[in-house]
Parts: structure tokens; sequence; C-alpha cells
């Protein structure tokens, strides 16, 4: 039996951590503040070569990763997005063409389109209503621009008194060379005037003045891009072009919603508008829809077609006025 | 015995006869208190005041005059005064009508026998002579039927008291109202119209027409809006010399002047000196002048002595700057036209009827070989480096009236040969020149240029063209201790005006025109 028998003081098991390191010493190498340089200092605080050049190569790998990214994201649109080829060279039908169709993009197409080159500046002047701006032919100015050297410039007339700021730069900023007509192909005077309807004039000794912005369009586009040669798409083509400017843009919400029922079915069949090129009809229907429909009420073939056009990056002039 | 008797029979004769004379004298009496009684009563109702003799008015010195423009339907029953002239005056029995004038506008006026008035007041209203200054107290009544021919057309005056303040001789050498008939319907209705040198010979009485004041006010807006944009954009008046000694433009179309032992000549232009201007670092001056050109030509287009408008300004580093800067200020000009004077404008196209003035904002700068072409294509031959003629510059007016719908242009690059002496070449091709010229409905109204404001290159030039040296060595002088880039340009103010209304001859715009055959008024 023990003698005396004491209580325990403290009570249980308890674990004792026995700690591995005696004493613990701060990091002579560290440096004070700066946590992730901190571990490329050497001893006298300069940063070790290699490592910069590490650093280096790394941010070089980011930014090819990045331009990857947005070379890859291009490439789906333009994957998702049908051809879309303008050049007078590659011609859509199948039938033989004519000799001078072959013509490439040279100061020789706008001989034979506009006639003899007299000596001066072509300039085709436009007047427009600016209570209606007429956004197909924007379109079809910066489809130009790529492809003649264009001088572009906006007059507002005296029937107007005032125009709003952004109807005075539609077309663009001031080319470098704008003091020296002489140097462009072709001239693109846009005047904002109190007409009823929009009107084109160019030769004044040989044609007579053309009204009408679907009309406009017709000859703007011939400049840059043959109508199908055969018939029957040439037609449908038109066909497609009236009826954006005339049920689309000026009819009623039932003929709207009846142009939208055709435009569906026809964009199921085919990628682009008027069969498998893009042509007149596309930014035709484009533009007349700007003005009147919005994005997410059209059927889906029709909201396909319009992601597709916004692909192309023409139709960024017609976008500005939304 | 028969003397006697003869006596006798005198002397009952006589009597008798003076017994006549008696009645009749006492009759006229009797008439002339009658008379004189109705006289004192209204004899303050009318009178003729002699100013020129010196006397004093006899009534209160301040009186509130209304103008006949402020003649509106808010006067109606309120008893005013006026001064106007007296347009035309009419009687018909009891009553006279009087259409009272002043400046352009004019109202209705009536004098009716009354409480107020008498007959003789009436006559003698209605033999008022015509342009007489007339002080009218009246009341003013609203009329059943619009008065056409007025301006004031909803009331008329009903004419209370009426004074004669200045009278004008009866025989007027023209009638106002014949001078301000359009040409068209004078010769329908074989009614009278003035012609010119009528007009231009009593210049006084035709500017008190309606269509002459609109005009001459209009060219007072030109002025004031030409000073005003300008002063806005930073440029500084300048005052330029007139007596100068040496010809400016060319020699052979300048006024000489004695000159105590020498001679001078009148300023062709104020181009010299505007220069000088821009050498001594004003940086953008312009200034309105007298100019004098002794050209021989009787045209409707050409005086020997107008107002010019002359602009010149230093420009950075392209001439165009400087076309830009100038076209501003005519856009500005004309929107400044079209916003305010809209009155005087119908009032000039009652008379003379013509388009309205359209323009481009910014102006419309076409190059010279775009003109020729144009002209080529409309079937003119013509060289590449020839000036446009004046059937050719109107020509390509309604080609440019046509294809732009604008009045106004620029034509830009002249070719160098066409060009005086002091015109800067083009430096990318030496046959053209930086020059160009504006153009108001088909007319030129301002030749403009870069000038060379380099000295050695303006010996060169001036040697070129075959010009005395020694002439200009003052005008060569002023460019060797460093002179900046500039150019500008001159314009007529009433060659400006007219061509903005479409009138067709510059007199008209003249107030007192000077050309080759007409030195008075």
């Amino acid at each position: 039996m023990p003698m005396y028998q004491v209580k325990p003081v403290c009570g249980g098991h308890i674990e004792v951590d026995l700690p591995t390191c005696m004493y613990k010493l701060p990091n002579i190498h560290a440096q004070d503040g700066n946590g992730s340089v901190s571990d490329h200092a050497l001893q006298n605080g300069e940063v070790d070569p290699a490592v910069k050049a590490l650093e280096a190569r790394q941010d070089e790998i980011m930014r090819k990763l990045y331009e990857l990214k947005a070379a890859v994201e291009g490439l789906a649109k333009t994957v998702t997005t049908p051809d879309a080829d303008l050049d007078l060279t590659v011609s859509s039908s199948l039938c033989s063409q004519s000799p001078t169709n072959t013509a490439f993009q040279s100061p020789a197409d706008l001989e034979s389109l506009l006639g003899k080159d007299l000596g001066a500046l072509r300039d085709i002047v436009i007047n427009a209503n600016p209570a209606e701006p007429p956004l197909t032919l924007f379109v079809l100015h910066g489809l130009l621009c790529q492809r003649y050297r264009v001088l572009s410039s906006v007059h507002v007339h005296s029937s107007i008194p005032r125009v709003p700021s952004q109807l005075l730069s539609c077309l663009g900023p001031r080319h470098a060379d704008s003091y020296a007509r002489q140097l462009f192909q072709l001239g693109f005077t846009l005047i904002w005037k109190n007409v009823p309807k929009l009107q084109m004039k160019f030769s004044i000794q040989n044609m007579c003045s053309i009204e009408g912005e679907a009309n406009v369009a017709r000859f703007l586009f011939k400049l840059l891009s043959v109508y199908p040669s055969d018939p029957a798409l040439a037609t449908l083509v038109d066909s497609w072009v009236d009826t954006a400017f005339f049920q689309l843009a000026e009819g009623g919400p039932k003929e709207r919603a009846t142009v939208l029922r055709a435009l569906n079915s026809a964009l199921g069949r085919t990628p682009w508008v008027a069969g498998s090129d893009f042509s007149l009809a596309d930014i035709a229907c484009f533009c007349c829809m700007q003005k009147c429909i919005s994005a997410s009420s059209a059927p889906a073939n029709v909201q396909r077609w319009l992601k597709s056009c916004e692909n192309l990056g023409h139709f960024s002039p017609a976008k500005l006025f939304q | 015995v028969v003397l006697t008797f003869l006596r006798r029979a005198t002397e009952e004769e006589q009597q008798a006869q003076s017994k006549k004379a008696l009645k009749k004298q006492q009759k006229e009496a009797e008439k002339a208190a009658k008379k004189a009684e109705k006289q004192a009563k209204l004899v303050s109702m009318f009178w003729v005041c002699c100013l020129t003799s010196g006397a004093p008015f006899q009534l209160v010195l301040y009186r509130a005059l209304v103008k006949v423009e402020d003649l509106t339907l808010e006067k109606v029953d309120q008893l005013l005064w006026v001064r106007a002239r007296v347009h035309t005056s009419r009687a018909k029995g009891k009553q006279c009508f009087l259409v009272l004038r002043q400046q352009q506008f004019n109202v209705q006026a009536l004098v009716a026998v009354g409480d107020r008035a008498s007959k003789q007041m009436v006559k003698f209203a209605a033999n008022i002579t015509k342009e007489s200054i007339v002080d009218v107290e009246a009341v003013v009544r609203r009329v059943e039927q619009k008065i056409e021919s007025c301006s004031q057309q909803d009331i008329e005056l009903h004419i209370e008291r009426i004074f004669v303040i200045s009278q004008a001789e009866p025989r007027l050498p023209l009638q106002l109202d014949d001078a301000v008939r359009p040409d068209g319907e004078g010769e329908e209705e074989g009614r009278a119209t003035v012609n010119q040198d009528t007009r231009l010979d009593n210049r006084v009485i035709d500017l008190r027409t309606t269509t002459s004041q609109a005009i001459f006010r209009l060219q007072s807006g030109v002025c004031q809006l030409f000073r005003d944009t300008l002063t806005k954009k930073g440029f500084v008046e300048i005052q330029t010399p007139k007596i100068i000694s040496a010809a400016s433009e060319g020699g052979a179309n300048v006024f000489t002047v004695s000159y105590f032992k020498t001679s001078a000549y009148l300023a062709q232009s104020p181009q010299l000196y505007k220069q000088m201007c821009i050498c001594a670092d004003f940086d953008k001056v312009f200034c309105v002048g007298p100019v004098f050109r002794a050209e021989d030509s009787n045209t409707h287009r050409h005086l020997t002595e107008f107002v010019g408008l002359d602009i010149e300004m230093a420009f950075n580093y392209h001439y165009h700057e400087v076309i830009d800067s100038i076209t501003d200020t005519m856009v500005q000009i004309f929107k400044g036209l079209r916003d305010n004077f809209q009155t005087e404008i119908q009032t000039v196209n009652k008379q003379f009827p013509s388009e309205p003035f359209k323009f481009l904002e910014p102006t419309l700068r076409l190059e010279f070989q775009e003109a020729v072409a144009m002209l080529r294509e409309a079937g003119v031959e013509m060289g590449d480096e020839e000036d446009l003629s004046t059937p050719n510059e109107k020509l390509l007016g309604r080609l440019v009236k046509e294809k732009y719908d604008t009045d106004f242009y620029v034509l830009d690059k002249y070719p160098l040969a066409v060009r005086p002496f002091y015109t800067m070449p083009d430096p990318n091709n030496p046959k053209y020149s930086n020059s160009y010229d504006m153009f108001m409905r088909g007319e030129e109204i301002l030749s403009g240029a870069q000038r060379v404001h380099d000295a050695e290159l303006l010996t060169e030039r001036a040697l070129h063209h075959q010009i005395d040296l020694e002439k200009i060595k003052a005008y060569i002088d002023s460019f060797r201790y460093g002179a900046p880039p500039h150019g500008g340009g001159g314009i007529g103010l009433e060659r400006v005006c007219m061509l903005y209304l479409g009138l067709h001859n510059v007199r008209q715009t003249s107030m007192f025109p000077r050309d080759p055959k007409r030195l008075t008024p």
C-alpha cells in the first residue's frame, strides 16, 4: 500500500511535440518587403541575369499564347462564316467567263466601267437626306476604299441648317493626300441635303441622276464586283435587294415578318441570302434590318447569318448608326 | 344845260352803282366774317411749317413719334404721332385717303370730314405733294379687310391733325411706284418702269424705294458679317493708303493724280500693303476700303471705284489653310444672310425674282484640270494652260450647279502662265501655281494665291514677266528681312451682293456708282 497519494496536478496524458530544430535564425538571404523577388535576389541584391532571361522567356510564351488564342478565335469565326469573296477574279458562276471579267484589280477597270479618263477626278456625288442615312452606301464606300484610292468628302447643303456630328464623320477621317485631288482614282462626295429621295449624280453629259438607295447601291456594287453572270441568280440577287429596300425598310410589321420568314428559309438552304456567294443582297438585307429589327428577335438562321455578316468586318460603318 | 343833264345822269348812275356795290360789299363782308370765324376755330388743325426761315416750332418740342413698322393690332384705339412721307394721296368726296411711307413700311391713313376735321382740311390733305414729310396725329383703328397694298395690313390711321414738315416740289423726276415695278409686269400691263440711267441720275429718290432700302441694308449686313467673322478668327483690321507711288497690279488700269510737283496713283488694290503687314508680324489682317480701277469696260459687273474686302494671312504648312479660312468666312456670311436677312431678300425678290442662293459647307473645291475636263466633256475646246474666258466661266458655273447644286465654289491650281508675277508656283508641277479663284453664280468674285515670300524667287519671277525691277524695288525689299509664307485674296462688296441676290447689274448694288461714263451724283 502507498504511503501518500498525491492527486495529479495536470490531468490526462498530454502529447508533447518535441522540436527537431533547437534554434531558429532568420534567413540571411531574404530581403525586406519584396515577397516574390526575394526568391531571386543574390547576396548583394542584384537579380540574376539567368533569372531575368527566364522571366523574359515566360512573358514571351504568354504573349504568344494570347496571340494564338486570338488567331484560333478568328479562325473559328471564319470557319463558321461562309466564304465571302468579292474579288473580281473569282466569279461564282460555273458558266464561262467573258475575257473582260478576268481583268485584275487595276485602274483599267474604271475605264471600262465609268468611261474614258479625261484627266480629272471621277467624282460620284450623292445627295442624301440626313433624316435617313443610307447605311448600304456607307458599307459600299468602305469596300470601295479597300479596292481603289478614293477621295471621300462630306458636305452640308444650305437647305439644311444643321446636321449631327456623327453624320459629318460617317465616311471616316480625312485622307492625308486630300489636298491633291488628281492623285485619287475615284471621288465619293456625300452631300446632306433636303431631298425627298436619295440621288446620285456622276456624269452630267452622259447620265441622268440615279434615284433611290437601291439603285445607287447597285451602281456602286458594280464598281467592286460583277453580278453573277447566270441570269437567274442575278435576278434573285436583284429581287432580294428590292425586297430589302421596299419591304424590310419601308414596310409595316406584317410585311417585315413575312420577309424575315422568307429570309429564314432561304438561309436554311444556303450560307448567304442569294446562294453560296456573298452578294449585294446580303449587304442590302443587313443594312435594312439595322434600322428596324433587333438581332435577338430574328429567327435562328437569320441570327446565324447576321453573326457571319458581322464577322466579315465590312459592316462596321453601318453599326455606328444603330 | 346839256352838261348839267349829263352830270345828273352820271350821278344817278353813280348812286345806283354805289348801292349795288354797297350791297355786294356787305355780302362779301358777311361771308368773310363767317369764314374768319370758322378759320379761327380750325386754324390750328393744319398748316405748312416753314423751317427754312428759322422760325421756331410753336408746338410742344418733345413728342414721341411712333415708327410705321410698329403700327400693329397692339396699338388699336391709341392716339399717337407718326412722321412719314406721303406716298400717295387721293380725295374722294368728303374723305381723303393717304398712304404714309417710312423706309420699307407703309400704312393707310384717312382724313374724313367730321368734328375733328373740316372740309378745308380734307382738301389740304389731298393737295399735299407726294414725297412731302408730314407729322400726323391719329388714332389707330382696326380694318375689316386686310389692306393688301401696304406693309401694315391690319390697321389704318384716322387722322386728327396733320402738319407738313418739309414740302416736296410737285413735279417728281420719277414716280416711286414705277421704280418698284418689276420689268415684266410693266411691259404686260403697259405701265411705266424706270430705266437705269434715270434712276442713277436721281439717285436720292430712287434710293427711297423699298427694293433699294432692302439691297443696301443687306449690303451693310455683308460688311458687318465680314468684320465679325474675321475678328472672331483673330484677324486685325488695317487701313492701307490709297495714294501710292507705283501701280500695284499692272500699268494700264490706274488713275493718276497730281501730287504737288509730281504725280501719284490711286491704289488698284491694297495688295502691297497687306503683304507688308504680314511681314510686319500681324499674322492675319483684313481691310475694307475703296479700290480704283481705270478699266474702260462698260459691262454689267465693272465699276471704276468699288469697295474692296481684302484678306491676307500667314499660314503654317500649306496654303490650303488660307483657302479654308476664306471659304469659311464666305460661308458664315452666307449663313448670316440666310438666317437674318430673309425680309430683305424677299423684298428684293418681289421686284427682281431669282433663285435662292445655295452653297455647301465645307465649300466645294475643284481643281483647274477637273474644270477643263468638265468643259471638254461639254464640248468646249481649250488648251490645258489656257485661262477661262467669261462664257466658259459661266458654263462651268452651270455644270457645277447641276452636279453639286451649289452656287459658290473654289477653283484651285490655276496654270502659272496666266497669273501675276507674285504668285507662288506649284512645287510638284511647275506648270501650275498655288492660286485659286472663287465663283458665285458662275461669275468670279475673288482671285487669290499663295504669294512668293522669297526676295530671290520674286526677282526671278518679275524678270520672267518683264517687269521693271526699279518700280517694285520697295515691294521686293519688304521680303528681305524674314517673311512668313502667306496668301490671301480680295472680294468686291458690290459684286458679292449683286450675285447673292441674283441681280444683273452691279450699279444696283452701288449707292453712287462710278463707271467710265458716270461721275455724279
